[in-house]
């Protein structure tokens, strides 16, 4: 592989401006330079044929049937040195322990608003806040036990917070699966190099889980519910029930008994169920509170819950703190409720309802990238350099229709990683998504999920729209052979 | 186990288990036809009718009367959507049905699956003209066989196993009793009355042959074919695993190890007195269609015993 005329415009993860290959990739690089060209071509169709047996799929609904597409998979791993992964995690757990502090007071006493840090507006207008939670105290007093975090890297070269989902984060099996694919197609590097697993991830999750059980005992029953085949994470739902030997069920599985404990539908008659790690999104959790046409929730679960029968991971309402406003006030949040500076720094946010910053986000709409406060997934929202005058004048009206549910940030130089191409190795967009687990202690996956936006100059990672995805390691540079 | 879980084991057994037969059941009236002479024609109508889709079929193909083209048969039983028997549909819900415990069965299983369904869908329009009719029929038939194969030797004995079990010999009770009454309503149409005895052999052979009981026929019977062996043989066999007799006594055995639900042993029993107490001979003479009903009632009750036994709880 021929590295002598790979050139990126942004900071490479890999290669260094200088065209030398950075410390921790530096193994990697020099393998991947003794490869010919039909080495690697062969080693693409090895992990592509692994992929497809292992069945990795994501489910796409489209022309009134579904497609499982294969995600794409690149070859090329993203490496991250150790000495900086353990910085950014430490960040993450500091993170999570205030998003969850945050969550519990908001349904609380709200002593964040009365003393003046978080505006009471803010929570008035947040879609995301469920006047059902208030007054709910979930065991361990948390409530988002599974958080993605989105970071990414700017030209300075350090990583920074994007978002936090804490509402129904997926792609960590894809983190998973990747790893064993890589393995399988780069058995030699995994030798002599010091990779630091991921596997532990599933049993890290069926801790988690476990922890909150309402009835004491070492084995409760837990469960993962999903909203069917037909959910663009099925792939996901199955791979992880699977992982952790519990039974994956639809809302139709269960059901909500007089005595409020939730049962499933076994065919040795009703099963109590103690812990629901749900994949279905708060509004379909269950008809009788949320949305009365859902079919995908169960009845009464949120009596179950509220009166401690069954827990729910994560917790409805969670999502008051995966808002890309209240994003913003993640550092002063930090500070509030543990007396910290911020370790890991966040992307500078300009809210709309701000008066002063919404006026500099219109004037200066076509340097930003203008997002909406709760939409997943890259949709809606304008990249400000990339966007036509016509884009811009609706995002404008947009936003001063609706300030609240808007917020900007600069247009990040995300940083870039080589893919495989016909032409050699190429630079493409990435982001890297860890995933934080709240039990009785606070675990983060090593790394992560790469996702890269596999069109050349595409800064969109996201897999509905054409991202693919790496595998990710954490390399220990004193530890290697 | 989750009762949906059984549930769609069940059912995906029952699908699989259709789709085979009914690949079977045309490549035989197919190849039958090709042995008649130009006097003698096969009739399709009562194998339609067999499978429950008379009235769709007539709706379909108003002016089709007694003699429906080649063509159009072939069309609604292997590829037409609105006929819910047909092997396109069968092969269609089995997946579908996969799709949600695919996790609980060997990975080979949702590609055989998958491949079946996919062949059909690209290549069924083309391949189900005379020329290749066989070589389609026979890769759905192998398509299949490798997937009951697949289970048999790669899957635990546990419960989700025998609900698999079940949905096959169930099945194939109902398919054989079917394939029964089609044959003694009469396959075979001679515009002369005096040749009707001369291929009735004939057809009560391809009845044997699409339950792939031919062989096994002539090795343990040794008789000159008739109608009532025949019928004795598909509905009395101790040992052929698609005559009525062996299948329910196999769903006899995969109930007694299951955990027990009112009415369900009850119901299997019998059916079972029904077939043993059959009369061949009486069959024979013309009592086959009031017979048939009478199983597959029982067999549908039997289903919705199980059901509310196992999968509504």
């Amino acid at each position: 592989m021929d590295w002598t005329k790979y050139r990126s415009s942004a900071f490479d993860e890999l290669i260094h401006a200088n065209g030398e290959p950075r410390p921790a990739a530096g193994r990697l690089v020099e393998y991947l330079r003794a490869l010919s060209d039909r080495d690697v071509a062969a080693r693409q169709v090895a992990a592509d044929a692994v992929a497809r047996v292992a069945g990795i799929t994501f489910t796409v609904y489209s022309d009134g049937r579904n497609v499982d597409r294969p995600l794409p998979f690149d070859l090329i791993p993203r490496v991250l040195a150790r000495h900086e992964w353990e910085r950014t995690a430490a960040g993450l757990k500091q993170r999570i322990r205030a998003l969850n502090l945050f969550i519990a007071d908001v349904y609380a006493e709200q002593r964040i608003v009365a003393d003046g840090v978080f505006p009471r507006m803010l929570l008035e207008n947040s879609v995301n806040f469920r006047p059902q939670c208030v007054g709910v105290k979930p065991p361990l007093g948390i409530w988002a036990h599974v958080c993605g975090s989105d970071l990414v890297r700017d030209a300075d070269g350090i990583l920074y917070a994007l978002e936090d989902n804490l509402r129904i984060p997926s792609g960590v099996s894809y983190m998973l699966e990747n790893r064993m694919v890589a393995k399988r197609v780069f058995p030699e590097l995994f030798e002599t190099c010091s990779i630091l697993p991921v596997d532990e991830y599933p049993a890290q999750l069926y801790e988690t889980l476990a922890a909150i059980s309402p009835r004491s005992g070492d084995a409760p029953v837990i469960v993962l519910l999903t909203p069917g085949v037909f959910n663009s994470a099925y792939f996901e739902h199955a791979y992880l029930a699977r992982a952790m030997g519990i039974e994956l069920v639809e809302g139709s599985d269960l059901f909500v008994g007089a005595d409020d404990c939730t049962y499933m539908r076994t065919i040795d008659g009703p099963q109590r169920v103690d812990v629901i790690y749900r994949r279905v999104d708060d509004l379909y959790l269950d008809p009788e509170v949320f949305r009365p046409d859902s079919v995908l929730g169960v009845p009464g679960l949120m009596r179950s819950w509220r009166t401690g029968k069954v827990a729910l991971a994560n917790a409805p309402g969670a999502g008051v703190a995966d808002d890309k406003v209240v994003f913003a006030y993640v550092p002063k949040m930090i500070r509030y409720y543990l007396g910290e500076e911020p370790l890991l720094p966040n992307v500078p946010s300009y809210l709309c309802y701000d008066e002063r910053e919404r006026r500099y986000v219109l004037e200066h709409i076509d340097e930003l990238v203008v997002k909406p406060a709760n939409e997943s997934g890259g949709y809606g929202m304008l990249i400000g350099p990339r966007s036509t005058k016509r884009e811009r004048e609706k995002f404008k009206r947009l936003v001063q229709a609706d300030p609240r549910n808007y917020m900007a940030q600069p247009t990040l130089s995300l940083s870039t990683t080589p893919i495989v191409t016909a032409r050699g190795p190429s630079p493409r967009h990435v982001d890297l998504r860890p995933f934080i687990l709240s039990g009785h202690d606070v675990y983060v996956t090593t790394g992560g999920l790469t996702r890269v936006a596999m069109r050349r100059g595409s800064l969109v990672v996201n897999s509905s729209q054409g991202g693919g995805a790496k595998d990710t390691w954490v390399v220990d540079l004193e530890d290697a052979a | 186990m989750l009762s949906r879980v059984a549930e769609n084991l069940y059912w995906f057994a029952r699908y699989l288990r259709r789709a085979e037969n009914t690949a079977r059941l045309v490549g035989v009236g197919s190849q039958l036809q090709l042995d008649l002479p130009r006097s003698v024609c096969f009739v399709w109508r009562p194998l339609i009718d067999t499978v429950g889709a008379g009235a769709i079929f007539a709706e379909r193909h108003p002016d089709a009367g007694e003699r429906p083209s080649d063509v159009d048969v072939m069309r609604f039983l292997l590829l037409d959507d609105s006929n819910p028997s047909s092997l396109r549909r069968s092969i269609e819900s089995a997946r579908e049905i996969l799709r949600s415990i695919r996790d609980s069965l060997p990975p080979q299983v949702w590609e055989t699956v998958t491949d079946l369904h996919l062949y059909i869908e690209e290549d069924g329009d083309r391949h189900i003209v005379r020329r290749y009719r066989v070589d389609f029929l026979n890769r759905i038939v192998d398509g299949c066989l490798k997937v009951s194969g697949l289970l048999g030797a790669n899957v635990a004995r546990d419960i989700g196993f025998q609900f698999m079990q079940l949905g096959t010999a169930i099945e194939q009770a109902d398919m054989t009793t079917r394939i029964i009454d089609a044959g003694a309503s009469g396959l075979v149409a001679p515009r002369d009355e005096e040749d009707r005895e001369a291929f009735r052999a004939l057809q009560w052979m391809a009845v044997l042959s699409s339950l792939a009981a031919y062989q096994t026929y002539r090795r343990q019977v040794r008789q000159r074919l008739s109608a009532e062996l025949a019928l004795k043989f598909l509905l009395q066999s101790y040992d052929f695993p698609r005559s009525v007799h062996f299948c329910l006594v196999r769903t006899q055995r995969v109930l007694s190890a299951m955990p027990a639900r009112p009415g369900v042993e009850r119901r299997v029993n019998r059916l079972l007195g029904l077939v043993r107490n059959a009369d061949p001979a009486a069959l024979a003479a013309g009592n086959a269609a009031q017979f048939v009903d009478d199983i597959q009632l029982g067999l549908g009750a039997l289903d919705t015993t199980i059901a509310r036994g196992y999968f509504d709880a």
